[in-house]
């Protein structure tokens, strides 16, 4: 697939990642990781051990033929087919994706579904692309009759959970988050750029503007990872605020180690993000201090921990 | 934990113990969220103080969800949302407490193979947000209820996840026969369940009464009946306590009896510490009863087969 910005290439991608804890006690191995992914038969589900062990699905691609969101109210259709894969991280967080790139222009006329099916994950316009109102409605929200891609990611979230060896009881709850991105190639000669924003009920959106051939699956790639990190980082947060100091032990214990046993190791940004595109995640970062709020309740949770111990080993001793 | 509240007639406090339930979990910490499948008669909204939930709801509600009218359904924050001034403030230390509505306008409707599936979806989805789902269910063995029913059962979706159903029930004749027909009929629970897929003895160790609006005779509100009341009324009770036993709802089978709370028989709310400690207008008989039924959903003691 050509990259963003190049001739033939896309001007626009767009995506949305769904993420939430794998309903079950404990992660899933590896063997059970591939098991839950092997959405194809006539394709594997590619795994990698380093430096965290992740699995993700083959692609599956759904065929659209709608109207693009926009913001202006200006009416484009597109057809082609939305791409959407699920992935598995260390056994215990799944993540879905779906995601499709488009050219500024196609022909005038709907073309046979043979000429989008050679173009996967490509929604090709029947005319002119309204790039900018297509971005900006699609981060807003489609409305009626506008491209959803979100029940697509949804759905793959949903068939995975459905799976039998799936025990469905998880350590903790979590809510699962949605983070709705676009990408659009970086004006000449200016830096990759990111703005990252929450809103209620889970949801985040991204306006990425990326390097100039930043291809659609690495732009997919680096939302995935910010997804999963914004995910973790939400939910060690909310189980940690009004967590009081003086709560009974046992209470305090189970959501400390739950966390610990679950949660803490997974953090670990750019592990697999296309090397050019690092400086979005730096940018991120400084700005607002993920990786600093992140150590600094890891280091809480440990500290509490180690208080705990200390204080159980003092009682022992003054009981004795 | 999925809790499915059921009752033989309407009318039986089903909707607001359980809401209360809900409620006084929350308070200990747990997530909780409650789904309204009264379909026809939503009336959570009402018992959570959520004045804008039914109108709010229309269109975009739980039967809007399950007949696939809307990609999600409604979700109202209760602590945020409630109009009921001593549930503004979320304690601290306790849990979310959220509220989907039913849309008011839904009416009963036929239990598609569609239906479960977006049902059993909806359930997977919310159990990974919550440690408890009450869903409250329309009374009698409603379409409700048969949704549920096969949606639980062993090789269906929700076959893995650990569900208790309640029947409410009040404590007179008729009530009592009813809700014994309802878990154990012919056309009850038990039997519909076993021809979904459940195992008989595993259904009904998962199915637990609960007497609402209780009349306890030795509590002050009956401290002015005569002689012959009081004893008329001992007799009744007695009846009533063989009756239940003779249809195996006895004692055993009862997880908890709520007593007739004079706040409940004029306004469904939520009885929080202030109605009972500051103002004094809820009985704290009521408030324990509530709080222990809450607790005793999840000590597996008062569960199983015997």
């Amino acid at each position: 697939m050509s990259g963003l910005g190049t001739t033939s290439g896309p001007v626009l991608a767009c995506g949305e990642v769904h993420t939430c804890l794998l309903p079950t006690s404990d992660a899933v191995d590896e063997r059970a990781a591939e098991q839950l992914l092997r959405l194809r038969t006539d394709e594997p589900v590619r795994l990698s051990r380093h430096p965290s062990r992740y699995a993700v699905s083959p692609g599956l691609l759904t065929g659209v033929d709608c109207w693009m969101p926009s913001v202006t109210g200006t009416r484009s259709r597109a057809v082609g087919t939305v791409t959407a894969r699920a992935a598995i991280v260390e056994g215990r967080v799944l993540q879905s994706s779906a995601y499709f790139s488009a050219p500024a222009c196609g022909p005038d006329r709907r073309q046979s579904w043979g000429h989008y099916l050679v173009r996967p994950g490509c929604l090709i316009p029947v005319g002119r692309l309204p790039v900018r109102s297509v971005a900006e409605g699609f981060l807003a929200g489609p409305r009626q009759n506008e491209l959803d891609i979100g029940p697509i990611a949804e759905s793959l979230t949903a068939r995975i959970s459905r799976h039998r060896i799936l025990d469905l009881s998880p350590p903790l709850t979590t809510a699962d988050t949605s983070l709705r991105w676009t990408a659009t190639p970086a004006a000449g000669g200016k830096e990759t750029s990111v703005l990252f924003t929450k809103a209620d009920d889970g949801l985040r959106t991204v306006e990425l503007r990326l390097p100039h051939a930043t291809t659609p699956a690495a732009a997919a790639g680096l939302c995935e990872d910010l997804a999963l990190h914004d995910w973790l980082l939400t939910t060690v947060a909310y189980k940690l605020d009004g967590l009081q100091a003086g709560y009974e032990d046992s209470r305090l214990l189970k959501v400390l180690c739950s966390l610990v046993d679950h949660l803490l190791h997974l953090w670990m940004p750019l592990s697999r993000v296309d090397r050019t595109l690092h400086t979005a995640w730096e940018e991120l970062d400084e700005n607002s201090g993920y990786s600093r709020q992140w150590n600094a309740l890891a280091q809480r949770i440990r500290d509490q921990l180690v208080l705990r111990a200390v204080r159980s080993r003092s009682e022992l001793l003054t009981s004795d | 934990m999925l809790v499915l509240a059921a009752s033989d007639k309407g009318g039986t406090g089903r909707s607001v113990t359980s809401a209360n339930l809900a409620y006084q979990r929350s308070l200990d910490g747990d997530d909780v969220c409650f789904l309204d499948f009264d379909f026809g008669s939503p009336t959570a909204a009402a018992v959570f103080d959520l004045p804008d939930g039914v109108h709010r709801a229309e269109g975009c509600g739980l039967h809007s969800y399950l007949q696939g009218r809307t990609g999600e359904p409604l979700r109202i924050d209760v602590w945020s949302r409630t109009e009921h001034p001593a549930l503004r403030d979320r304690p601290a230390g306790s849990g979310r407490l959220v509220l989907l509505p039913g849309d008011r306008t839904g009416g009963e409707f036929l239990t598609t193979e569609e239906n479960r599936h977006r049902l059993v979806d909806l359930v997977l989805r919310l159990q990974r947000e919550f440690s408890f789902l009450f869903v409250d269910l329309s009374a009698g063995r409603s379409y409700a209820v048969d949704l549920l029913l096969t949606a639980t059962s062993p090789h269906a979706g929700l076959g893995r996840l650990e569900n208790r159903w309640l029947v409410f029930h009040r404590w007179t004749r008729q009530h009592v026969m009813a809700a014994a027909e309802l878990a154990y009929g012919s056309q009850g629970l038990v039997h519909a369940g076993t021809a979904m897929g459940h195992q008989p003895d595993v259904l009904s160790g998962s199915i637990r009464f609960v007497r609402a609006a209780v009349p306890d005779l030795e509590s002050p509100l009956w401290s002015q009946v005569s002689p012959a009341q009081y004893v008329w009324m001992r007799q009744c009770d007695q009846a009533l306590e063989e009756l239940a036993a003779g249809r195996g709802i006895g004692k055993a089978r009862v997880l908890a009896s709520i007593p007739l709370e004079p706040v409940l028989q004029w306004q469904e709310r939520l009885i929080t510490d202030e109605d009972v400690y500051d103002r004094g207008i809820a009985r704290n008989e009521t408030w324990q009863a509530m709080k222990d039924l809450a607790q005793r959903l999840t000590i597996d003691t008062f569960w199983g087969q015997w």
